[in-house]
């Protein structure tokens, strides 16, 4: 009945869930909910903690967080949809096991490298889609052409990066690392460190610039903010995270493949995550992630069900839940709160 | 070296009406239908069941062609309504997100229920001279259908009625409106359509060479490539889109490698998307 | 023949125009004049179905009209002319012109009337729509509307991007239009052109009708000279 568009930025934000979830809390409620959290994920190991494959599962978990964290800082807080999640954590995860194992270089160092190389690629992807004034769409597209082409370069370089078999990464494997226990709490402190980033990061000026560029470009732009300074911030950051997050699992698991870091393999999970969680929210992709970690591991063996099953919750999430699960909670509980109230004598 | 393009042009006919099916969806409701490559995949899929089942290859085809199309109009009729109700870019984000989702779902059914590796159609007899290269039957049959299917698109977007109407969405869906035109009915043609599409590409390439069961996806990338070198909506920019990296495929292929041939077809969506992205081809905007 | 009643309409539950009454008999013209912004295109796209309309009834020959999908309202009888004009930019006259009469097949007769009113655009007949200029594009859009045959054409600022002469020659058009039996219901902020034209008028400020009445007294109308016709 209705015609042309009139006004399709307030549709789209609705569908990505408009507004961050920390700005609504202060600063000391985010603070002790990622303390809580971290608390609670630290008491895992105590029932899974003998099963390797159960601690293997745990850990992937973990690590998926974090890529979903950063996920939310690149799509959510700036909606820039980069479809090249698992490449840019292969970019530091490959990076860094190559440069350590090939030159001899001690690891964190080529982590350090690594990660600032992922940094750079997030960057210029910003860069590039703010000069180039692209869409959501076209972003997407381009960044998906990276995934797809990284994950090419990667078989197609078999000398240098093992090709379809993977590589064994040596750098790490002498250290805790390759423990059973210790990589969940090296992996559990990342997630925390992310999350009191993300915190820190939308408290300040940045997150500020962040809030006013996802409300109304326009309006933003007009009134001094330098969108395109802040959405490079967010893609650097974003990268770099993902290339950290990427490095470390190469030498913690020792051993990766361009398998690892497919668009199928990672961005799909990390969207429904996301998206599940609720995108913009603090909590939403440990929560996202948590889920679907479970769900996989019931899953594991009817690995087609799986596959099944992420579409059907794909298609479902984005008609009823778009605004994602912690969102729903959050307005049930204050609803909640509300009758309480109301109901008082 | 001859038979190396002529390779590329039959293979770029197919790249050509693969990125139609995906183009005009896209320029006739603003909707990225990421379930493409699956439509592909079960018309294959039908027309080898019905084949091993004693069906001669003609039918068998229809069949299959029936199947994707199916789908496609299965997929408008319901997962799409939620997505039409939503417009500009908040439309195509959705359509993007439940049809991967659909894909996943196809893709998942297939393997569980067919462990059949790949398809391929066999249809025998002594390689033909053509050109003064010699090719399989497969190989020429497939081109036969490929380019009457061509001709009788054209044909069908040019001169009839319906097919005007189609353009007229693409181009002005509000005059289209104001015209008579009914744009739910023509989405749900062209999405139909677009199924059709799909299965037969899949169906003629089967002829010449298998295809795998978990091509969906990758076919869908390819017609998405083809889609935005042509420029997105536009017909005539993913026919001559799709010849052209249908050569520029089978020469990479035979002179460098794999490897680079998918790479040099996702840097030229890349640069298109940057250089020019309304497509070397495209029409407008 | 186009009975509107009491009609509301507008954007994101704004509205524009409230509680508009309008009535078109057949073989009229019937002027819809007011400043920019004064809710006639509004009030002319919830008529055709374009716009929704939150209260109020439309009823064309007797039939409800009300909130119908634009398509239909077009098939029952009724061609908009919109201010945007909508033509289909890649497509040429001939084709712009044989949509026109969607679903049916266009009609010899029918085009030759429409090139004997434009012969302009018979001239132009393989020419892309999108390359024309502002007045051919009226002409073709005008054109187009006539194809299905309507017996309501409804046009909104007609005027609108034409220099005087051509704007002149689209109304005399219009007057050929009548000549023939067409009813015609013009929006229209030029109002002396559309008043020479028009049978009865309705002055439209604010959403609401503030005036209405015959040609001749809304020509002498005191407040319509001082607001439209710059007559002090």
């Amino acid at each position: 009945m209705t015609t042309e568009d009139f006004d399709t930025a307030s549709e789209t934000s609705d569908l990505l869930g408009g507004g961050g979830g920390v700005r609504q809390v202060s600063s000391l409620t985010a603070f002790a909910a990622i303390a809580v959290m971290g608390i609670a994920l630290a008491l895992v190991p105590i029932w899974i903690g003998d099963s390797r494959t159960l601690m293997g599962v745990a850990v992937t978990g973990l690590l998926f967080a974090c890529y979903t964290i950063a996920f939310n800082l690149i799509f959510g807080s700036t909606g820039q949809l980069f479809l090249a999640v698992g490449a840019f954590a292969g970019v530091g995860a490959y990076a860094s096991a190559i440069t350590s194992d090939r030159f001899g270089i001690p690891f964190p160092f080529t982590m350090i490298l690594a990660t600032g190389l992922a940094m750079l690629v997030g960057g210029v992807f910003s860069w590039i889609a703010v000069r180039r004034s692209l869409g959501i769409i076209f972003t997407g597209i381009v960044t998906l052409t990276f995934s797809l082409a990284f994950d090419n370069v990667l078989l197609g370089l078999r000398d240098i990066t093992g090709g379809e078999t993977g590589l064994v990464v040596d750098a790490g494997s002498d250290t805790f690392l390759s423990r059973q226990i210790p990589p969940y709490y090296v992996f559990l402190s990342l997630v925390l460190v992310y999350l009191v980033g993300y915190v820190l990061l939308h408290r300040s000026h940045i997150g500020w610039a962040f809030r006013a560029l996802r409300d109304d470009e326009i309006a933003a732009e007009l009134s001094g903010v330098d969108i395109a300074r802040y959405r490079i911030y967010a893609g650097a950051i974003g990268g770099g995270m993902l290339g950290f997050a990427g490095a470390l699992w190469a030498h913690a698991e020792g051993f990766i493949s361009p398998a690892t870091f497919t668009f199928v393999h990672v961005d799909v999970p990390v969207l429904v995550m996301l998206v599940f969680g609720g995108i913009g929210t603090l909590m939403g992709p440990i929560v996202g992630a948590a889920v679907f970690t479970y769900i996989g591991e019931v899953l594991a063996s009817f690995s087609q069900l799986r596959l099944i099953a992420e579409g059907a919750l794909l298609i479902v999430l984005f008609l009823l839940f778009p605004q994602g699960v912690v969102r729903a909670l959050r307005s049930g509980a204050s609803e909640l709160w509300r009758k309480l109230r109301i109901s008082k004598p | 070296m001859t038979a190396v393009i002529l390779d590329g042009i039959l293979l770029g006919l197919q790249f050509g009406l693969l990125g139609v099916g995906l183009t005009v969806v896209y320029g006739m409701g603003g909707v990225l239908n990421l379930a493409y490559g699956q439509m592909a995949v079960v018309a294959a899929v039908v027309v080898s069941l019905s084949m091993s089942s004693g069906l001669p290859a003609g039918p068998a085809v229809m069949l299959g062609i029936l199947a994707a199309a199916g789908i496609g109009l299965a997929l408008d009729l319901t997962i799409l309504k939620p997505v039409y109700r939503r417009r500009g870019e908040a439309r195509v984000l959705l359509s993007l997100l439940l049809t991967i989702g659909v894909a996943f779902i196809i893709d998942g059914l297939l393997v569980w229920r067919f462990p059949i590796e790949a398809l391929s159609l066999s249809i025998g007899g002594e390689p033909i001279l053509v050109l003064g290269v010699p090719m399989r039957t497969g190989s020429l049959l497939a081109s036969a259908i490929t380019i009457l299917a061509g001709g009788a698109l054209i044909l069908f977007f040019r001169s009839t009625t319906i097919g005007k109407a189609v353009r007229s969405v693409i181009q002005d869906e509000v005059g289209a409106r104001l015209c008579g035109v009914n744009p739910s009915a023509v989405r749900t043609l062209i999405l139909t359509l677009s199924g059709a599409l799909a299965g037969l590409v899949a169906a003629t390439q089967s002829m010449t060479s298998p295809v795998p069961i978990s091509a969906g996806f990758d076919i869908t990338i390819l017609a998405l490539l083809v889609t935005v070198v042509g420029g997105l909506g536009s017909v005539r920019g993913a026919f001559l889109a799709g010849l052209l990296l249908g050569v520029v495929n089978a020469m990479s292929s035979f002179y460098i490698g794999a490897y680079i041939t998918t790479i040099i077809l996702l840097v030229a969506a890349a640069l298109t998307i940057l250089i020019r992205p309304s497509g070397l081809f495209g029409e407008h905007a | 023949m186009l009975e509107v009643s009491n009609l509301s309409a507008g954007y994101d539950s704004k509205a524009v125009v409230l509680g508009v009454s309008v009535d078109v008999r057949e073989g009229e013209v019937v002027a819809i004049i007011g400043s920019n912004g004064a809710g006639k295109t509004t009030f002319l796209r919830a008529v055709c179905g374009l716009l929704p309309v939150s209260e109020g009834e439309v009823r064309y020959e007797g039939r409800p009209i009300t909130n119908l999908a634009v398509h239909k309202i077009a098939r029952a009888g009724i061609s908009f002319v919109p201010a945007e004009r909508h033509l289909f930019p890649e497509m040429t006259v001939a084709e712009n012109l044989a949509l026109g009469a969607f679903p049916l097949r266009p009609d010899p007769g029918q085009q030759s009337l429409v090139f004997e009113l434009f012969p302009r655009l018979a001239e132009r007949r393989r020419q892309a729509a999108g390359t024309m200029s502002g007045g051919e594009q009226q002409m073709l859009a005008v054109g187009r509307a006539l194809m299905s045959r309507p017996r309501l054409l409804i046009l909104d600022e007609p005027t609108t991007g034409l220099a005087p002469r051509l704007a002149a020659q689209a109304y005399e058009s219009l007057a050929a239009l009548r000549a023939q039996g067409m009813t015609i219901l013009v929006a229209e902020q030029q109002v002396p052109i559309v008043l020479s034209l028009a049978d009865r008028g309705y002055v439209l400020e604010n959403g609401a009708i503030q005036i209405e009445g015959l040609a001749t007294e809304l020509r002498n109308n005191p407040t319509v000279r001082r607001a439209y016709l710059g007559v002090v």
